[in-house]
């Protein structure tokens, strides 16, 4: 039971990064319809511009403390924000009317110059975060169930990041303008909507939340290295579909699920085999709801 | 004037030819291939400074039994193909024993046409086991295997740590697979007792699940064989599923980096096994080669197969004395069955075994001390 309730609280960590990060792929998919390769590694610049900010604070002689994740984190977000409005200006806008490959080819370039920019300015080798920028430290949840203080601060804020963008979603004007960019383009155009404001918005939004993401892998990990874009990356984008690509709750209920299904599997079978027995159930989801698990309500899409 | 030109370039000619006979006949010509240029230069150039070293000191004592000892150093560039061209080229120089090359790749070709030729054959680094599984009767290497270092973790496990329960984890690599299978057969062979054997995926970054796993195995040592990166972030996770158990690397952990990883407070304390660094061998050939060469070259030797690579300079010499032959043949022979206990600068060379593998082991066992620095630890097996 104890060895359950530890599992389940492993997979809900790295399953809230997940869905973190799969926001941005779902939003951008639910308005464009285009699968943003560029995301995964908009979340490695997060990591790697965190370190920067913390180089910056050694480097200027301020107090060195975990106060100074706080303006970091907004930092990140916003560059890594203006990363993603850059990326869909350049590369997606113009090939809006060329159809569904070509965008793609141009979202899997804007992927590796990201990735080849992030090698060359910060060389191959791993990085790691300063010891001070983290909050050490574990305590006992229940019995021999224990669980350190970064890894509930980190679910505490993913969870808390999704809860907004949820409610801004749902309750705002300008959600509400989102979810209709999302049903059809012309229609809203018809109903006084800026369509390409909102498009920008949405590439403003979701690197926003996954630079914050990166960021928070890498204080709670401690190290990463430039192919952190990739394999988070994709786990994020498998997340997202299994969800229901294009749905805000379902990225989370994805992320979430494949989190705690890789934690079991590791936990319960083997280590080695724990991303075959994640992506077979996967699979057999899929097979039943091809849609995704809540993507079929098409009011509710993004 | 026109006249006494031609007669001392007369001269100079004639006892060029003259000496050019006598070395000849009168030197020893031993090989030495290795990468002096690309990736791996470094210990090429490492090699030829050691054996240079070696064969001046043995020249200016007089040669080997009355001869002296010519070097012929070739480049191979770490390459398979090159390799195989600059065994020729030695080949054809009529040397009598070569030492190299420095990577497996490069060995493998290389041995092939020695072995054809007839020439005694040392590698001071490559480790691939297919090498020594020829039946090459001429090829020797002063390396150890991997499976040495699971020996002597599996020795350090049982005997300085008493561990009684143990977790094994490797990272699925050629590597670190092969010595968590080692590692394993020789802790089974002393009884010990295997609770948990798996491995991660050295791609992700998330490794709670599996320290869970382990926790719930309840081992008293872990032996990690994989590589620093991973290794970093296990310690780092260990604390925060509850885990408190004695950690052990392996040589792929013996970087900086580990610390920087983990985190001091995680990585104190933390064990590794590996190849001494140069400057730790303390036997007396060792603190002899190794003043020598900071002497000679104004640093310390570039790794642990510069020193190798010394000793199996030393071996042939040594083989040379004892068989007052230079015939490849009789050296081989002598190596194989009469060579024992030779006090090697990377250890006592125990001898040979049949496929030409080195006997014994040198690898200690490393502590993470408070300031994050590797040290010999005090206990060994």
């Amino acid at each position: 039971m104890e060895l359950l309730v530890q599992n389940l609280i492993n997979g809900l960590t790295v399953g809230a990064f997940y869905a973190l990060v799969a926001l941005g792929y779902t939003m951008v998919y639910g308005v464009l319809k285009l699968i943003n390769f560029a995301h995964g590694d908009l979340f490695m610049w997060g990591a790697y511009l965190g370190w920067v900010g913390l180089s910056l604070v050694m480097l200027l002689g301020l107090p060195p403390g975990v106060w100074a994740l706080v303006p970091i984190i907004v930092l990140v977000m916003v560059t890594v924000a203006l990363f993603g409005a850059l990326i869909e200006r350049t590369a997606y806008r113009p090939l809006r009317s060329a159809g569904r490959l070509p965008p793609i080819v141009s979202a899997l370039g804007a992927a590796f110059i990201l990735e080849s920019l992030a090698r060359n300015l910060f060389g191959a080798s791993y990085k790691t975060y300063p010891g001070w920028a983290e909050v050490a430290g574990s305590f006992t949840v229940v019995g021999s169930v224990t669980m350190g203080l970064m890894q509930v601060i980190a679910l505490v804020m993913s969870l808390l990041l999704m809860a907004v963008l949820y409610a801004f979603v749902n309750y705002t004007q300008v959600g509400t303008a989102m979810r209709a960019v999302s049903l059809d383009h012309d229609t809203s155009r018809l109903m006084g909507i800026d369509v390409n404001r909102i498009i920008t918005l949405v590439f403003l939004i979701g690197p926003a939340l996954g630079g914050a993401a990166g960021l928070m892998v890498a204080v709670r990990y401690g190290s990463f290295d430039f192919t952190l874009g990739w394999t988070f990356g994709l786990k994020a984008f498998i997340a997202a579909i299994l969800g229901g690509i294009g749905n805000i709750p379902g990225a989370m209920l994805g992320g979430m699920i494949l989190g705690i299904v890789e934690s079991l599997g590791a936990g319960y079978i083997s280590p080695q085999w724990k991303d075959v027995i994640a992506y077979v159930l996967l699979v057999l989801i899929l097979l039943v709801r091809p849609t995704g698990l809540l993507g079929e309500r098409v009011a509710e899409k993004l | 004037m026109k006249h006494l030109v031609l007669f001392l370039s007369l001269c100079l000619i004639g006892g060029l030819l003259l000496s050019g006979c006598v070395a000849a006949g009168g030197t020893i010509k031993i090989g030495l291939q290795g990468p002096m240029t690309g990736d791996y230069a470094l210990e090429g150039q490492g090699f030829e400074k050691a054996v240079k070293l070696l064969v001046e000191q043995t020249n200016a004592a007089g040669g080997i039994n009355g001869q002296k000892v010519e070097l012929l150093v070739e480049d191979d560039k770490g390459d398979p193909k090159e390799a195989s061209l600059v065994a020729d080229r030695l080949a054809a120089k009529k040397i009598i024993a070569v030492i190299g090359a420095y990577n497996s790749s490069a060995t493998e070709p290389a041995s092939a046409i020695y072995n054809r030729e007839g020439i005694l054959h040392i590698t001071p680094s490559s480790t691939a086991t297919r090498l020594t599984q020829k039946g090459y009767q001429n090829f020797f290497r002063t390396a150890f295997l991997d499976d040495r270092q699971g020996l002597f973790a599996a020795e350090f496990m049982t005997k300085v740590l008493n561990a009684k329960a143990i977790a094994l984890l490797h990272d699925n690599s050629t590597y670190a697979q092969g010595l968590a299978e080692w590692t394993k057969k020789y802790l089974e062979e002393r009884k010990a007792n295997v609770v948990f054997y798996d491995a991660i995926n050295p791609k992700d970054t998330d490794f709670t699940a599996t320290l869970t796993k382990i926790k719930a195995a309840n081992p008293d040592v872990i032996y990690f064989t994989g590589y620093y990166a991973q290794g970093g972030l296990l310690l780092k996770q260990a604390p925060q599923v509850g885990l408190k158990v004695q950690w052990i690397g392996g040589n792929a952990m013996n970087n900086p980096d580990l610390i920087k990883i983990a985190g001091i407070e995680n990585a104190k304390g933390v064990y590794v096994t590996t190849e001494p660094l140069p400057g730790d061998l303390d036997y007396p050939e060792a603190k002899k080669f190794i003043a020598d060469y900071k002497a000679k070259y104004g640093s310390e030797p570039e790794s642990v197969w510069t020193v190798m690579a010394a000793d199996a300079y030393r071996v042939i010499e040594q083989a040379i004395k004892a068989t007052k032959s230079t015939d490849p043949k009789k050296l081989a022979e002598y190596l194989h069955k009469d060579f024992k206990n030779f006090p090697g600068i990377t250890g006592p060379i125990l001898g040979f075994d049949e496929k030409g593998d080195r006997l014994g082991t040198i690898h200690k066992a490393y502590v993470i001390n408070e300031k994050g620095e590797f040290v010999p630890n005090p206990k060994q097996p």
